[in-house]
């Protein structure tokens, strides 16, 4: 019995990694899609969202059948309800990526100094997507405590882009539609960094048993 | 074991008690009832004696505890009955002891007597008179016997079975001690039961087998560390769930990762997409390959399915770093495109040339002008593939040319002669410094290197420059050297001078007609010889190309 469940939660646990690597995947593609101005990396985000989107369905089934069959307790309950609400934090960010490559497609990607911020912040959101997943796979407190302080950098990043998005409407008007759409992806990266905090948290739960109020 | 002796033991001891009791109960019994059917013919006759002297004033006053006297008349009417009244007696003459005695004067039986409900023995015996004097006594059934004796019995079977309880307890410790202590690291050293020797001696022989193969395993398990441990490719190796199992140094270092990782999934090592897919495909019993950039360099991963009687044991990951061969394949598709676009302009520019000609759109005057842009472009053209087959000559090692001693000093001198009249145009003073120095080399080789070198020199000179061929000899290495006075390479552009095609600046490179191989070719060359290029550059100073050569 106990065999069984262990090889469920050893699949839930795999599938859980597949999925995270997806989201990295995801958000790397959508920030080398926005840096190198290639609408084509931006058309293969969708798919992957999609893939994204179908991992949240089979790890929910898995979540809820072990739920109803194992009935678990103590941590390995936690272990599973923590990975019922990763799988809905991931599934966001793939639909944030997805987001930014439908932008990127519309837009008409100029080389800008904002670009490198952007990807600049984009690295930093990438690299806490990347630290909440290890935290997860290596059941590292530390390294997921890490990761929700280092929202503050990627809130940090919104504001200077935020800034100098002014300055170029400022300085040209006509830069306006520009400048928001340039807002609306720094946004997402912003929100996709929120997520991983989610994630980080999550994690932290999974371990510990206690939850930041 | 120990129960199982103890148990037995109990038993037997318990079966011999009972069966020796009964045993003693029946010879007892038998003894006892001789003994009392002796006793009983003695009284009878006694009796018998008695009441033929005495007749009935013999029963008066007798004590009659012991046994029960009957006078039976010759009519078979009871006289006298010392238990029951006579007269209420029924006739005794078809009683076996009577009808006995009375033919043959004695008689006797045995039976269980109605009246008194219990197993009696009888003897009779007839009197001179005719009568017959019965006596009888009530004998002891095996039944009472043993009720009688009941008590001491049960003591005797209390104490037999705990000194049964205890024999067996001490006898099974004991045959069983020697069992327990048998030292089986070392079978043949004990002192035991024979009975147990061929199981000792196969255990030894086994023990000998088992340390024997575990000795093998260990050394191939070595051998397979030892070649594993020290492959360059990263070889992990996985079970059917995915989990690492053993774990090379290469790979290690490759996923960033050590020995925690044996015994965990693959995909918490690296969740990479394409080790994923991977899984994915070896799950399904096949090979796939896929290439992967980790941390720089390019990786082929491989990974085969483990299958042995349709059943899926496992994978092996194979890693291998073809970041060479990728960057020499990319190298070769450049080079490819280049050469077309090269041997494309010229053809232009001819194709142009010859068309406007051919349509006699070309004034009379000007028609020499483009047979000279022609005849030039073929020039260069030929240059170009001439350089390009030396190049790929010097690519495939295959320069078959022989090695010989040549005075460097002489060929520099030949050389530059040869380059005078490009010289004099480009308005560029040569010199010559240095003495005969001999060198092992091939000559064509040698003197494509100082003629591209110098070419080159001349080429990217200022106008009234100079160009200075130095020939040095060292101690262990000759240096050749040439030094111009011209535009200078930025240090952006010094690397990569030597790639094919490659050219600081492209519209001066072209009108100078050069193929932007030579410095390709040079540095070949000088790699055939196993010679060093050194290059000091400054901006509109000059430049330094230096080739040392080892002795």
């Amino acid at each position: 019995m106990r065999n069984r469940f262990d090889e469920q939660l050893a699949l839930l646990n795999q599938e859980l990694i597949k999925m995270g690597s997806l989201c990295e995947e995801v958000i790397a593609l959508a920030s080398s899609a926005l840096t190198k101005g290639d609408s084509k990396l931006a058309a293969k985000v969708a798919p992957l969202d999609r893939e994204i989107d179908e991992k949240e369905r089979s790890i929910e089934a898995i979540c809820l059948r072990l739920l109803l069959q194992q009935q678990p307790v103590a941590r390995d309950l936690r272990q599973i309800s923590a990975a019922l609400k990763m799988v809905t934090d991931m599934e966001r960010i793939g639909d944030q990526a997805e987001d930014i490559a439908e932008i990127i497609t519309s837009l008409n990607i100029r080389p800008q100094a904002e670009h490198t911020q952007i990807s600049e912040m984009a690295k930093a959101t990438i690299k806490m997507v990347t630290d909440s997943v290890d935290a997860y796979v290596k059941q590292d407190v530390k390294l997921a405590e890490s990761v929700a302080n280092y929202d503050d950098v990627v809130d940090d990043y919104f504001n200077e882009i935020k800034e100098s998005l002014i300055d170029l409407i400022a300085k040209n008007p006509s830069n306006g539609e520009y400048a928001l759409d340039l807002l609306m992806i720094a946004k997402y990266f912003e929100r996709i960094g929120d997520h991983a905090t989610n994630i980080a948290e999550w994690v932290l739960f999974s371990i510990t048993g206690k939850k930041k109020v | 074991m120990t129960k199982r002796i103890f148990r037995s033991i109990c038993f037997v001891a318990l079966g011999i008690f009972l069966a020796s009791v009964t045993l003693i109960m029946g010879a007892l019994y038998d003894y006892f009832s001789n003994v009392q059917r002796g006793q009983l013919k003695m009284q009878t006759n006694l009796a018998a004696q008695a009441v033929a002297n005495e007749g009935m004033e013999y029963f008066e006053g007798l004590d009659t505890n012991s046994y029960r006297i009957t006078w039976i008349g010759t009519d078979g009417d009871v006289l006298y009955d010392s238990t029951t009244d006579s007269n209420e007696m029924e006739n005794h003459l078809e009683r076996e002891e009577i009808k006995e005695a009375l033919s043959e004067g004695f008689g006797e039986s045995s039976r269980y007597s109605v009246t008194l409900m219990e197993r009696a023995l009888y003897c009779a015996k007839r009197l001179p008179d005719g009568t017959v004097l019965r006596l009888s006594v009530s004998q002891n059934t095996l039944l009472t016997l043993i009720l009688g004796m009941m008590q001491p019995i049960c003591v005797i079977f209390v104490l037999a079975v705990i000194l049964s309880l205890v024999l067996a307890y001490r006898l099974s410790k004991k045959i069983l001690k020697p069992l327990n202590e048998l030292n089986l690291d070392e079978p043949l050293k004990n002192d035991c039961y024979d009975e147990l020797s061929p199981l000792l001696r196969r255990i030894d022989i086994q023990q000998r087998q088992i340390k024997q193969k575990s000795g093998e395993l260990k050394q191939k398990q070595k051998e397979f560390k030892a070649v594993t441990e020290n492959m360059v490719e990263g070889i992990i190796l996985l079970n059917a769930k995915g989990n690492v199992i053993s774990i090379n140094r290469a790979a290690k270092r490759l996923f960033k990762t050590d020995k925690s990782c044996i015994g965990q999934h693959i995909l918490s090592v690296n969740r990479s997409i394409e080790i994923s897919d991977l899984l994915d495909k070896s799950e399904r019993g096949l090979h796939a390959e896929k290439m992967m950039k980790l941390s720089g360099c390019i990786y082929q991963l491989s990974i085969s399915p483990i299958i042995s009687d349709d059943e899926l044991y496992g994978a092996v990951l194979l890693a291998l770093d073809v970041t060479e061969k990728e960057n020499a394949e990319q190298m070769r598709r450049e080079f490819t495109a280049n050469v077309s676009h090269e041997l494309k302009t010229p053809l232009h520019t001819i194709a142009g040339s010859a068309e406007l000609l051919m349509n006699g759109v070309v004034k009379d005057s000007d028609r020499m002008d483009f047979y000279t842009r022609i005849h030039g472009e073929t020039q260069r053209m030929i240059r170009l593939v001439e350089d390009i087959i030396r190049l790929s000559h010097l690519d495939e090692d295959s320069y078959d040319m022989k090695s010989e001693e040549i005075d460097l000093y002489t060929l520099a001198d030949e050389t530059l002669k040869a380059l005078s009249s490009e010289a004099k145009n480009a308005n560029v003073t040569m010199s010559l410094n240095g003495q005969s120095t001999v060198v092992q080399g091939i000559p064509q080789l040698l003197q494509s290197i100082i003629y591209n070198l110098c070419d080159n020199a001349i080429k990217y000179n200022h106008s009234g420059g100079t160009v200075t061929v130095t020939i040095k000899n060292h101690e262990d290495s000759v240096a050749v050297s040439v030094a111009d006075t011209g535009i200078g390479i930025s240090p952006e552009h010094q690397e990569r001078i030597f790639e094919r095609f490659y050219r600081v600046d492209k519209s001066r490179s072209k009108e100078l007609g050069g193929t932007g191989l030579g410095l390709s070719i040079v540095k070949h060359a000088a790699k055939l010889h196993d010679a060093e290029l050194s290059v000091n550059s400054a901006l509109n100073k000059g430049t330094t190309i230096t080739v040392t050569f080892p002795k």
